[in-house]
This record gives structure tokens, C-alpha cells and sequence, in this order.
């Protein structure tokens, strides 16, 4: 499909190449902070749509793998002292690991069930983290972990970081389509399509269920871990619910089942938010504004602008998920799409309205060369 | 001895609270297949709704000249709590379930988004800490040897009347007979000329409501506080429940309760430092099940088996 006649991948690199540019158009720490996060958040909303919007396999338990991710990185940095460069693809394999072993009991339910199976398991890893709290630093989580550029310059280091990011998922997303485009992404799509008619085409849907588990865990858990040595800390809130669903809003927003659907949602979030609301003015509790209340007693909750931000967008994906389960950036894509039918549609009709002139002519010429009693142009 | 006593007695309380939130999940699934990951939210919203209308009717009604007794003017605040709760839940249904009924990603989509946008609502109104929520009946009896707080058996008595009063509502009432009608076939029970929007939206109160009261006598016979957190263990274990159960089965629905309430209990008190991993206990059991038997202990439609 081409939009506005460029092709896709044409047009993925020329956007590589923009924001490529971007920082060199002197933008300031703070927005090359925003786009870190929606970076590392765009491979995780990525990772997430393989499993979801490709294979159809719900999983409300996404935050398992970021978790995992960080905490794999974490421990092993923490208790051998492994460096950077190792932690992060040992954090990787790990990824890998659980999500088949996690993919083991998602194999038998199916709709709600399975959605509720994989909410499970970050729940009970969080226990487990809790538990274990000695070892792995209960609630503080594992802190100091080693940052990626150590730069003394703080810009430097986010212009590092913006880079970094910027390159892995560009890289991720590249895998991500390679698969997607493979006879294994097929596969995946026969699977959402009609699992039944897929298992009676021959095909082992039980490996490729296993198999969109373990790719999605493992860029899942590069995006966990990538975010716990940019913040050097790896703590419980990364397998929260809140995190879970993240990259369902991210995902409705820019479109569901693309690889680029994902990508869009997580700019277009992380950067209305960081604009938009926190210009937003502080607004009083809900509760001040009703007028019987002089009896309510004075609570201090100043964090509005964030609890707002969330209210909004996950109202957003209400609405989005009523109206256009497919998301935004599909529907952008979906209308070029009918547009440029539509004009395919004209080409073809004018040429054929063409070939019929031609006809006629033709046999107009050849009735009346031969001086017969001119007939009537043929119908047609 | 008096362990074992408190852990039976206990267990019962807890399984019948837990049982009578589980039974408004399973209720609005069996007639609807509806799987509305915000059944915790009604749960949650429930004390603070109590909270809000005690402390409004604690004020207002020495105004109006009415004098009752404190603890009557907590039950009343309860009631209308509980209503309450169960308007917001059908309202809510309205605006957004009800228009993807059919899709099942959409409905796990939208039903999970709105447990995020109450909590959030909850937050913003009443702030991210422990919040107090007014108790009632402190004063303990001993029963069998065990001191039990009067609310806690108020809290088994009122979830045993209204798992009776919804048994015969479904049982003798038309409506009910309604309700059994469309769990068992939707478009044979709408070519009979039920209205299945205005059913749904009955069913969603009858079980937001119920989920508020068990709320409510949660937080305040046995916590005291309520969180915007809070209702993702509710929503736990009502899947738990009905899964063990079987989702759909009114029976099912009361004996998962209580063997769940009694796991709970025997975790939280046999294992060391059980209460750091008691809420991950209803999904362990979850996961398990459906591991292994799907299907859970009964069937699959609200069934009326007696």
C-alpha cells in the first residue's frame, strides 16, 4: 500500500532520517527526554501488537516481561557484577524464557480467560518480588544500576540516550516487520484469523503461539531493561497494571495489528502529555467544586495533572475502542487507502470509457468506408 | 484449638462476603457474557460512596429534624451506597459496554479502561493514601469461643439474605425468568420480546450493587480504610471464584467463595509472612484451574439446579 504513492519503506527511512535530524535542530533536554520515553515505550507497545493485534493472544499481563526485563538486568549487575553490555542480553534471554514458560498455560483458554491468565502473572512475580524482598530489594527495587553513557554533561547523555533508543527501535521494528512479513508472520495472522481452520491447514499452532510469546517477551523485556538503566532503578511499579495496559493505549491509539500503529501511539501520547498537560492549571479535587462538602474533611492530593493525563487518554481509548477498535492511525491509513481505490477506480474507468471510444470509431470507419448504409454506433 | 475455631469461623464470613461479589460478576456474565474487568471498581467505589453519604446524612438530618439513632443512619447510608453504586453501574453500561457487546477484545479493552478511569477519578477526588472509612458495630460477641466483631456477622447475615433474595428473584420472578432467558439463548429470548438493553442494565446494577455492599463490608468491618487501588484483588477473586466455580453457575459461585475464602485465611495465617503473598494467593488458584479444569466445578449458564 502506498501512501500519497511513496512506498512504505521509503517512507519509514525518510522518517529515520527526520528524526535522525531532529536534535540538531536544537531541541532542548527536556523533549529529548520525552522522546527517550516514548522510544523505549514504542518497543514495548511493538512487542505487545506482535502478540495481540498480529497472533490475536490478549495479554493484559504485558508489564510481566518489562518487569522481568529489568529485574533480569538488575540482579545479575547487582549480584555478579556483570557489566552492561552482558546484563542486557542475558535480560533478553530471560524475556525469552518466561514468556515460553508463561506461554505453556495461555495455550489452553482462549478470549477473557487468557486475558485474565496473563493479568496473573505479573501479579504473582510481584508477590514473589515482595516475598523475596532480601534478595531483590522489595520495594526500593534494585537502585544505582549502571547508566548507558556516563557522560559528566547531562545534554550529551540524553543526546546520547535519544540516539540509542532511537536506533533500537528502528532496529526492533525492522525485526519486528521482517517477522511479520515472513511465512512465520503469516502464520500469525492465520492464527487471529481462524485458529481452528489454521490447526486444520496442518499448520503446529501450539509452536507458533509459543513461538509470538517468545518474541514478544523478548522485545518486551529489552524495553524493561533498557528502561531500568536509564533510570538506574528496577523496582516493583514495573509490573504495576498501569504498565500492562500502557501499551493497549498506545497501541488503540496509533492502530492496532501494524507495526507502526504502535510507534504513532506512543509519540502521540508521550508528547500530548508532556505538552499538553502539563500546562494544564492545577484543578482543585472534584470534591471541592461540589457544594455540599463543608462536612469533608481537607485532603491534599497534588499530583492532578498526572492522574488527569491518564483519565483522559485511557477515556480516549473508550471511545477509540467503541467507535475505531482498529485505532488513529489506521483510520488515517484506512481513508488513503479508500482514496486511492477510489482514484484507481476513475483510472480504470476512463481507460475503459477509451478503449469503447476507440471501438466504435473503428467500426464506424469500417461501415462507412464501405458505403453501406451508415448504422447506428453500437450500443456498448 | 481456638485456631482452628477462629480460622472455620473466619473462612465462613469471609467466603460468604467474597461469595456475594463473585456472584455479581458471574450474574452479569451467565445473562450477558459480558466480562467486565471493572466489577472491582463498584466494589471499590462502594466506601467511598458510604463514606460520602454518612457523612452526609450524619450532618443533614439532625437539620431536618429527624433523630436517629447513628447506627441506623450508617445502614441507611449503606443502602443508598449500595444503590447508588449500582445507578453508577448501569449508567456506565449504558455509555460504553453496551455498544460493544459482541467483540471480545473490545469489551476486555473497554472494561479494563474504565476500572483505570475510576480509579483515577477516585484519586483525583479523594487522594492516593489509605482513606477512613467510618466502621460500625465494633462491640464483639463470642460465638463458638471466638470474639467476633458484630459487623462481621451482620456482614455474613446481609450477604446470605441477598444471595437468598436473588436466588427466589430469579427463581419466582419474571424478570427473572427474563434474566435465566437470556443467559440461555439471546436471540430466542429477544424474539420472545425481551428487552435485553434494559435487562443488562438491571443486571449490571443488581451486580455493581452487591459488589459495593461487599465493599463496604470489607472496609469497614474488617480493614477500616479503601484505597483507589483496591480494586484489582476484588476483581481477582471474583474470577477466581467463578472460575472455580464455573462461570455462569449460581452454585458454583457460592461454594468457590468459600473455598477461596478459606485458602485465603489458612495462607494468610499458617504461611510466615503469608500476608505479603495473600493477594497473589485467588490468582495462583486461577491460574491453576484453569490449567487444569477449565471449566471449573459446574457448568457453564446460570443454571437453577435445585
Amino acid at each position: 500500500m502506498h501512501v500519497l504513492d511513496i512506498p512504505p519503506r521509503l517512507l519509514a527511512f525518510l522518517l529515520l532520517l527526520l528524526f535522525l535530524e531532529l536534535p540538531l535542530m536544537g531541541l532542548d533536554i527536556y523533549t529529548l527526554g520525552i522522546f527517550v520515553t516514548a522510544n523505549v515505550f514504542a518497543i514495548f507497545a511493538v512487542s505487545w501488537d506482535l502478540l495481540v493485534g498480529r497472533t490475536g493472544l490478549i495479554s493484559l499481563g504485558h508489564a510481566l516481561f518489562f518487569g522481568v526485563g529489568a529485574y533480569a538486568s538488575a540482579l545479575l549487575f547487582k549480584y555478579f557484577s556483570l557489566p552492561l553490555w552482558f546484563t542486557i542480553p542475558m535480560a533478553l534471554l530471560a524475556g525469552f524464557s518466561v514468556a515460553l514458560l508463561v506461554g505453556f498455560p495461555c495455550l489452553k483458554v482462549k478470549g477473557p480467560y487468557l486475558a485474565l491468565v496473563t493479568m496473573a502473572f505479573p501479579i504473582i512475580l510481584s508477590a514473589v518480588i515482595y516475598y523475596f524482598a532480601p534478595v531483590t530489594g522489595g520495594e526500593q527495587g534494585v537502585i544505582n544500576l549502571p547508566t548507558f553513557f556516563p557522560f559528566p554533561n547531562y545534554y550529551l547523555r540524553k543526546l546520547a540516550e535519544y540516539y540509542f533508543t532511537l536506533i533500537l527501535l528502528a532496529a526492533s521494528s525492522m525485526v519486528v516487520y521482517k517477522i511479520a512479513n515472513s511465512k512465520t508472520g503469516i502464520v500469525f495472522v492465520s492464527i487471529l484469523d481462524n485458529e481452528l481452520a489454521s490447526k486444520a491447514s496442518g499448520i503446529n499452532v501450539t509452536k507458533y503461539k509459543l513461538l509470538a510469546f517468545a518474541i514478544s517477551g523478548l522485545f518486551g523485556s529489552l524495553a524493561g531493561a533498557v528502561y531500568a538503566h536509564l533510570l538506574t532503578i528496577a523496582n516493583p511499579p514495573t509490573l504495576l497494571l498501569t504498565i500492562s495496559f500502557l501499551p493497549v493505549i498506545l497501541t488503540i491509539l496509533g492502530g492496532l495489528g501494524t507495526i507502526y500503529g504502535p510507534i504513532v501511539g506512543a509519540y502521540i501520547y508521550y508528547i500530548l502529555n508532556s505538552y499538553v498537560f502539563k500546562n494544564v492549571i492545577r484543578i482543585p479535587p472534584l470534591w471541592q467544586i461540589h457544594i455540599v462538602t463543608s462536612f469533608l474533611p481537607e485532603i491534599n492530593s497534588p499530583i492532578y495533572t498526572d492522574y488527569l493525563m491518564l483519565l483522559v487518554f485511557t477515556a480516549v481509548v473508550v471511545l477509540l475502542a467503541i467507535k475505531w477498535p482498529r485505532g488513529t492511525a489506521r483510520l488515517v491509513v484506512d481513508k488513503l487507502k479508500d482514496l486511492e481505490e477510489a482514484r484507481e477506480i476513475e483510472k480504470r474507468a476512463r481507460k475503459r470509457r477509451l478503449n469503447i471510444r476507440r471501438s466504435v470509431d473503428k467500426l464506424q470507419a469500417v461501415f462507412k468506408g464501405s458505403k453501406k448504409k451508415p448504422e447506428p454506433a453500437p450500443k456498448g | 484449638m481456638a485456631l482452628i475455631e477462629a480460622v472455620l469461623l473466619s473462612g465462613v464470613i469471609s467466603g460468604a462476603i467474597y461469595a456475594l461479589l463473585a456472584l455479581g460478576f458471574t450474574l452479569i456474565y451467565g445473562v450477558s457474557g459480558l466480562v467486565n474487568m471493572a466489577h472491582g471498581s463498584f466494589f471499590m467505589i462502594g466506601p467511598y460512596a458510604f463514606f460520602v453519604l454518612d457523612s452526609l446524612f450524619f450532618s443533614l438530618f439532625p437539620s431536618l429534624g429527624l433523630s436517629l439513632s447513628s447506627l441506623w443512619i450508617t445502614i441507611f447510608a449503606l443502602v443508598v451506597a449500595a444503590i447508588v453504586t449500582g445507578i453508577v453501574g448501569s449508567v456506565t453500561y449504558r455509555l460504553t459496554m453496551h455498544y460493544v457487546i459482541g467483540d471480545d477484545v473490545a469489551i476486555l479493552v473497554v472494561t479494563v479502561a474504565l476500572a483505570i478511569i475510576f480509579q483515577q477519578l477516585v484519586l483525583m477526588g479523594f487522594g492516593p493514601s489509605n482513606f477512613p472509612i467510618p466502621t460500625f458495630l465494633r462491640e464483639s460477641t463470642i460465638i463458638l469461643g471466638v470474639t467476633l466483631t458484630q459487623s462481621r456477622i451482620l456482614a455474613f447475615v446481609v450477604s446470605l439474605v441477598l444471595f437468598l433474595s436473588l436466588w427466589l428473584f430469579i427463581s419466582r420472578s419474571k424478570t427473572g425468568r427474563a434474566m435465566r432467558a437470556l443467559s440461555q439463548d439471546r436471540e430466542a429470548a429477544m424474539l420472545m420480546g425481551i428487552n435485553t438493553g434494559r435487562l443488562y442494565m438491571l443486571t449490571i446494577a443488581i451486580s455493581a450493587a452487591f459488589a459495593a455492599v461487599a465493599g463496604i463490608f470489607i472496609a469497614a468491618s474488617s480493614t477500616g480504610v479503601a484505597n483507589p487501588f483496591m480494586w484489582l484483588e476484588p476483581l481477582a477473586l471474583s474470577f477466581a471464584i467463578v472460575i472455580l466455580g464455573g462461570l455462569g453457575s449460581i452454585k458454583g459461585t457460592l461454594i468457590g467463595g468459600f473455598i477461596i475464602g478459606y485458602a485465603g485465611s489458612t495462607v494468610e495465617i499458617l504461611l510466615p509472612q503469608g500476608g505479603t503473598i495473600i493477594t497473589a494467593v485467588p490468582f495462583v488458584i486461577m491460574v491453576v484451574i484453569l490449567f487444569l479444569r477449565p471449566k471449573g466445578l459446574f457448568g457453564k449458564r446460570i443454571e437453577m439446579e435445585e
